[in-house]
């Protein structure tokens, strides 16, 4: 379970989180909705031990992501792209990552496999469209089988197809017992996935709960989104 | 996650970097390139008698005259070995860049660090042990029956571990100043040109003598011969070489310490 408490991140003088709290269950999928710059990835790169909250915790399985042992066995993530370096081969990048966690080499052609980059894994990784980058970032999230995802937009890049698989792969999943969380600006594509959602705007936590709870009253999720992000307001006053 | 692993998935993780491949060819071509350049100049002095005209005549010299080229080498590799993480993916695959992808994998971050000190000297020291004996055989293949006299193989032997020395805690301060200024060119631009071009330390050295105590300047007599080093009063081969190894050290703390403070 990824649980994080009171979080609070201030860079200089500006408030990026302000008493972000949220919950993801094993066996759920959890959808972390929220315009951009509302702060959703300063609140996963927290989770992940990449920067550091100002106040708050974020815990994984009640520990510090910092604190565990071979952390990819245990969450497997993906932030901005694949963050594999452009000159290197994706099959290359794989291998290092298994090798700090000590995860089997085998593993590395199962996940070029499953993420269907099986006769690209020896391409550059510079050359790779966005969607592939997409595809490789999740092949080294599922490199070490964690029991969870934390994802940051991934389904940006991907087409159609692109996306339907990776609803798959993340219902799968979540039946299978994991816990994930995605983060997205995307409402249809969260609406079609996730068990519960959070959503967040400037900054705070605006509403979570399973998404039936949080668009009772309102005829589609982007209604409900609009009305409580606000963001409808601030477009029309644009 | 160990530091072993740390450090065998860094060395796989530069030894795949084409830039890394590109730094140890630079060294170890580079090298006997000028150990060759100058061993025809002493093979010819020899023949035409002329002994004048070089400022030395021993096989061995050449390669030592040659090994500050090396060093060019080491700092690529230092360089690039922290660079590369901050590099950024092509906008094709997405954004990002590949420190996100290393402190998710091993999130101490003195491991990341120490992991990476480790392959980049390893990987000059692999570098050395086939650039400078390479370099040597091709300097007594050039000069051959002309040379004067046996060398002092012993004497030779410790050079070469001190142009190794020098090669490798290069790389760590181009790697120290790597993690702070996060972003590779500069610090390659500035390190090289240090080092080849227009000496800034040796500049220094007509200011202060306490320019003797900078780092590419004290440990020169690891290598090079008293009377070949342009610098008056250089430090002593072991003086220096602490001089130059208390340089990494300070420098690669300061930058586990701000690795350790900065958000990734």
């Amino acid at each position: 379970m990824l649980s994080i408490e009171h979080l609070v991140k201030r860079r200089g003088s500006r408030v990026v989180l302000s008493d972000v709290s949220l919950r993801a269950e094993p066996g759920r999928v959890t959808g972390f909705l929220g315009p951009n710059g509302a702060g959703k990835s300063s609140t996963l790169r927290i989770l992940l031990g990449l920067d550091r909250a100002t106040a708050g915790t974020a815990l994984i399985n009640g520990r510090p992501y910092r604190s565990l042992r071979d952390p990819l066995r245990t969450v497997g993530s993906m932030l901005d792209g694949s963050g594999a370096h452009r000159s290197r081969r994706a099959r290359d990048h794989l291998a290092w990552v298994a090798c700090s966690n000590g995860i089997p080499r085998r593993r590395v052609d199962a996940v070029l496999e499953q993420v269907g980059l099986a006769g690209q894994g020896r391409t550059r990784v510079g050359r790779y469209s966005l969607g592939m980058g997409q595809r490789l970032g999740l092949a080294a999230a599922l490199l070490g089988e964690p029991e969870a995802l934390v994802l940051d937009e991934p389904v940006n890049g991907l087409d159609p197809e692109g996306i339907r698989w990776i609803r798959g792969l993340l219902r799968g999943h979540a039946d299978a017992g994991g816990t994930v969380l995605l983060s997205s600006h995307l409402m249809h594509e969260v609406a079609e996935v996730a068990d519960d959602l959070v959503v967040i705007a400037g900054g705070r936590v605006v509403t979570a709960g399973p998404i039936g709870a949080v668009t009772a009253g309102y005829p589609t999720l982007e209604d409900a989104f609009f009305e409580l992000t606000g963001a409808d307001a601030a477009g029309a006053a644009r | 996650m160990s530091l072993p692993r740390a450090v065998a998935a860094e060395l796989r993780k530069t030894a795949t970097l084409p830039a890394a491949s590109a730094a140890f060819a630079l060294g170890v071509l580079g090298t006997v390139a000028i150990t060759l350049i100058n061993a025809f100049g002493v093979r010819d002095a020899l023949e035409s008698g002329r002994t004048d005209t070089v400022a030395f005549t021993s096989a061995a010299e050449t390669v030592f005259s040659a090994a500050p080229l090396g060093t060019v080498g080491a700092v690529v590799l230092g360089v690039v070995a922290f660079g590369s993480e901050y590099t950024t993916t092509s906008d094709g695959a997405g954004g990002g860049r590949q420190v996100t992808a290393t402190l998710t994998a091993v999130p101490r971050r003195a491991a990341v660090l120490a992991a990476k000190a480790i392959a980049v000297v390893l990987l000059v020291g692999a570098m050395v042990a086939v650039a400078l004996p390479v370099s040597l055989a091709s300097a007594h293949a050039v000069i051959g029956e002309a040379a004067p006299g046996a060398e002092d193989a012993v004497g030779v032997a410790s050079r070469m571990l001190g142009a190794g020395l020098y090669w490798a805690l290069t790389a760590l301060i181009a790697l120290a100043v790597t993690v702070l200024s996060r972003n590779g060119v500069i610090p390659l631009i500035v390190l090289i040109v240090n080092g080849s071009l227009v000496s800034v330390s040796f500049l220094l050295t007509r200011v202060t003598p306490l320019a003797r105590f900078l780092p590419d300047l004290a440990g020169m007599r690891l290598f090079a011969r008293a009377d070949l080093i342009a610098v008056e009063d250089a430090l002593p081969p072991v003086t220096g070489g602490l001089v130059m190894a208390a340089w990494a050290v300070g420098l690669l703390a300061v930058a586990a310490a701000v690795l350790l403070r900065r958000d990734a």
